[in-house]
């Protein structure tokens, strides 16, 4: 017995017996709580499924979603973008600010003004960040983590500067649009149809996403300029005006995650800490290696990671299991390393990370 | 017949170089055309001109007997121009048809999405015209390299390419892949297209070519007709002197037992892709291995050299098991490597000549030890460069920056002067120009005139047969057989190389695998 067969049965066999396993074991859990409702399970279960617990999922799912997509477009034209959770931060502060500052311009209510002023605010510091990395050819990773240091440290100075405390005032919330018939359907309609107009956004950005890289020539070359740029510039499409496009829809993309946060759900912007948006940026990395760069995939696991957050939310308002909240709190973060472990399959982009210049060799 | 190009008096000067110096060049329209030379000729840049990369400083470009001038390649292809780079220009993880079209997909719907169903259908169309087998569906990283070359060919026509400029086309491919890729020159000229060529090896220029100019030093040295011409006076015309093409071995007495290979067997994934191969190599001697790439070659170096570890059998040097020594270990004990792949794994592409020159010694003196010498360094890469002509002879320079066969000429330098008892050489002139394969050749001659114990791995069948003392023959893992260079001929040889065992060990001039009968 040779040990390198030992170990490729190791990584190929048991890792799937495991993931299958696993999955197994949640099916199993949730028929053992469907046919003894009164047991602990039962009661988890129902509580996974009601009707909060899917609309609050689907809430904390925006940002992540619509970030994760962003994350896509960059790091497919090659050029990774960690940058994401200043993106989100900085919209999220900005659009509760000139929600707040502005008010309504022609008309259009000052909710609405603010929301525009916040993707606008992402989309003009990914365009300083594509301007770093592709014009003076900084490492792509030291520009990421510079635009979520400047974001962190800007957003609560701004806001101690105007509202004398990191944390802005309170403007109110986009509230929900229920659309007719479609919501009085069982279970799917409160959910899905009586929701933020922010959780519709993220639905169009997640089918747009993924229409626009697989189907429009634009998508073909920014995974062209990802994968090998020199054959897209032989090719005759200019390597550079893709990598700006693609930076520029991550801003436009997070910026609508971030305002979605602030303005979509809470009404303000809260500036403690890590803020907010407290790492909800990273997880959407997180969520798009998992979703392997595809924006259903990385929907898919922003819906599992803000599901699981709703689920632990809603666990510490029960006193009977006595969990302890802190250890609650590490659910989602527990899960992303293990699912991490267990699908292993991703496919990063060759040239992600370089630098391309045309002409040389 | 009218001209398909004609350049007049094309000079291009890089600082401190001319590498074209006055060039004229007419080729036919609908003729294949081989632009012969060695290494830094100037045949690759007289290309880039053409295809409007490089802007030169004097002379004109005529295509079909208009004036052209060309600011980037995109004026070129526009013009009627497609070139096939010797590095693929393709996107692996898209599917033929995607990159036959890549930035100039067919759209519908006024551009909202791509016409996959049109692109496909052209794909389809062109590839049948022209011969080529290929599904425009398979991804290109799952096809051969031969397919993808046909890939970047439909490319070119796809964007409407009458002449297609080819750089060093075979280099990459095998045998057969030659021969297919030399009838898709037929299929395509037959079609009215014009074929231009570089290369530096010369049965192949004579084999396919109609016409053949000769660059050396970056000029012109003279356009000949193919049915003309002969192997001794390209060569010439390519080095500036006579050459001597056949290599000339004197017999040498065997010493000692250097390598003593047993029942070597390496398995991946299940599969042995070496199994039970046993042979010995002695002092002053050179076994060759021939076989067609993939057959297990690069697995049983790798076990030899110390970059894995068998699975079975044991592999002994110098009367020392080797097994559970590692890599420094084995450079300690004197094998030198030339490794298959020079700029993944004989060179650091980002590193000057002198830190390449370092790699491997790093911990012997007088270069390496406890602190690495620089002075002693660079003269160490200063004297690699000087034996072996690596051009520019600059120890600073890049290895990115120098040509392919200037890298081989360095890294077999480095191996090759480590005072080695035993090497290990795969494809060590692969890539390599006429003048400097002569150049290797006698050093591995001279090498084991001086009793070391020479193992080489060669796509080359006559470098092999003509460097070897015996010659073993691989296919799926195993050694089908050992036969002696000289007498065994090439229709026996491909019959081993395809795996026919000898019926009788009388049929072929058997030598025994452990070689004792010499």
């Amino acid at each position: 017995m040779s040990v390198g067969r030992l170990r490729s049965a190791l990584n190929g066999g048991l890792r799937h017996a495991l993931a299958y396993g696993l999955a197994g074991l949640v099916v199993l859990a949730a028929l053992y709580g469907l046919v003894f409702p009164e047991t602990m399970v039962g009661d988890l279960l129902r509580l996974a499924t009601s009707k909060s617990t899917l609309g609050a999922a689907l809430r904390l799912a925006v940002p992540i979603a619509c970030a994760a997509v962003g994350g896509i477009f960059a790091e497919k034209a090659g050029v990774i973008n960690i940058g994401l959770e200043g993106l989100l931060i900085i919209s999220a502060f900005t659009g509760v600010f000139v929600t707040d500052a502005v008010g309504s311009v022609f008309s259009i209510p000052g909710i609405w003004v603010g929301f525009v002023a916040g993707v606008l605010a992402s989309t003009l510091l990914s365009l300083l960040f594509a301007v770093v990395c592709i014009k003076f050819r900084a490492d792509q990773i030291i520009a990421g983590l510079a635009v979520w240091l400047i974001a962190l440290g800007l957003a609560p100075f701004a806001a101690t500067v105007v509202y004398g405390s990191v944390n802005t005032s309170s403007v109110g919330t986009l509230g929900t649009w229920t659309i007719p018939v479609l919501s009085e359907l069982p279970f799917v309609g409160p959910v899905l149809f009586d929701a933020s107009p922010t959780v519709y956004l993220m639905f169009l950005v997640v089918g747009g996403g993924w229409y626009v890289l697989n189907r429009t020539s634009f998508g073909r070359h920014v995974r062209a300029s990802g994968e090998n740029p020199k054959a897209l510039d032989t090719a005759g499409v200019d390597v550079t005006r893709v990598r700006y496009l693609a930076i520029t829809l991550s801003g436009v993309l997070s910026g609508i995650g971030g305002v979605g946060l602030s303005l979509g759900q809470v009404g303000q912007f809260i500036g403690n800490g890590q803020t907010m948006v407290n790492g909800k940026g990273f997880i959407a990395i997180v969520a798009y290696l998992f979703g392997n760069y595809n924006p259903l995939g990385a929907f898919g696991a922003s819906v599992l990671f803000a599901g699981l957050d709703a689920l632990q939310l809603r666990l510490q308002q029960i006193p009977a299991y006595a969990v302890p909240s802190s250890l609650v709190q590490t659910i989602p973060y527990v899960t992303v390393i293990v699912v991490l472990a267990l699908v292993g399959h991703t496919r990063v982009p060759s040239a992600a990370g370089d630098h391309y210049e045309s002409g040389e060799d | 017949m009218t001209d398909a190009v004609v350049l007049d008096e094309i000079t291009k000067r890089f600082p401190g170089v001319v590498a074209n110096d006055a060039v004229d060049l007419t080729v036919e329209t609908g003729s294949v055309h081989a632009l012969l030379g060695e290494n830094g000729a100037g045949k690759s840049t007289l290309m880039n001109v053409l295809y409007g990369l490089y802007q030169p400083e004097g002379g004109t470009i005529e295509l079909d007997g208009e004036v052209q001038e060309f600011d980037a390649p995109r004026d070129a292809i526009d013009a009627g121009i497609g070139m096939i780079h010797q590095h693929f220009m393709l996107v692996p993880p898209m599917t033929v048809g995607e990159n036959v079209v890549l930035g100039n997909e067919p759209t519908k719907w006024g551009g909202l999405a791509t016409d996959r169903s049109r692109a496909r259908e052209a794909v389809r169309e062109l590839s049948e015209r022209y011969g080529f087998a290929v599904d425009p569906d398979e991804r290109v990283e799952e096809i051969s390299v031969g397919e993808r070359q046909r890939v970047e060919i439909l490319k070119a026509l796809y964007r409407g390419a009458d002449l297609l400029i080819l750089d060093e086309p075979t280099a990459v491919l095998t045998p057969q892949e030659v021969e297919e890729l030399f009838d898709v020159f037929e299929e395509l000229t037959a079609e009215g297209k014009t074929v231009l060529f570089i290369t530096h090896k010369l049965g192949e220029a004579m084999s396919v070519a109609d016409d053949i100019t000769v660059l050396r030093d970056g000029e012109n040295v003279g356009t000949v007709d193919a049915d003309e011409t002969s192997r001794e006076q390209l060569a010439e015309m390519m080095v500036g002197r006579e050459v001597v093409l056949d290599i000339e071995t004197e017999s040498v007495e065997t010493g000692e037992t250097v390598l003593d290979v047993d029942e070597l067997t390496v398995t991946e994934e299940g599969t042995d892709q070496v199994r039970n191969v046993d042979f010995e190599i002695h002092e002053g001697e050179i076994l060759g291995v021939a076989g067609v790439d993939g057959n297990g070659q690069a697995e049983l170096v790798e076990a030899l050299t110390g970059l894995r570890s068998p699975d079975e059998g044991t592999v002994t040097l110098d009367g020392e098991n080797l097994a559970g020594v590692s890599r420094r270990g084995h450079i300690e004990r004197g094998m030198a490597y030339i490794p298959e792949d020079r700029q993944e794994r004989g060179l650091v592409m980002e590193f000057d000549l002198t830190e390449n020159g370092v790699l491997g010694g790093q911990h012997t003196p007088p270069v390496g030890g406890t602190r690495i010498d620089w002075p002693s360094a660079r003269e160490h890469a200063s004297d690699v460069i000087e034996t072996y002509d690596v051009r520019p002879p600059n120890p600073e320079a890049g290895a990115k920056s120098l040509s392919g066969g200037n890298q081989q000429k360095f890294l077999v330098g480095r191996e090759l002067e480590r005072d080695p008892g035993m090497v290990v050489a795969t494809h060590p002139t692969r890539g390599v120009d006429v003048g400097s394969t002569e150049f290797v050749h006698d050093r591995l001659l001279a090498l084991r005139e001086a009793g070391v114990a020479v193992l080489l791995i060669s796509a080359n069948l006559a470098e092999v047969r003509g460097l070897s003392d015996r010659l073993a023959v691989m296919h799926d893992g195993e050694f089908v057989d050992v036969v002696d260079p000289d007498t065994v001929t090439e229709e026996e040889l491909g019959l081993l190389m395809a795996g026919e065992r000898p019926d009788e060990p009388t049929t072929t001039e058997s030598v025994s695998a452990d070689g004792g009968e010499r």
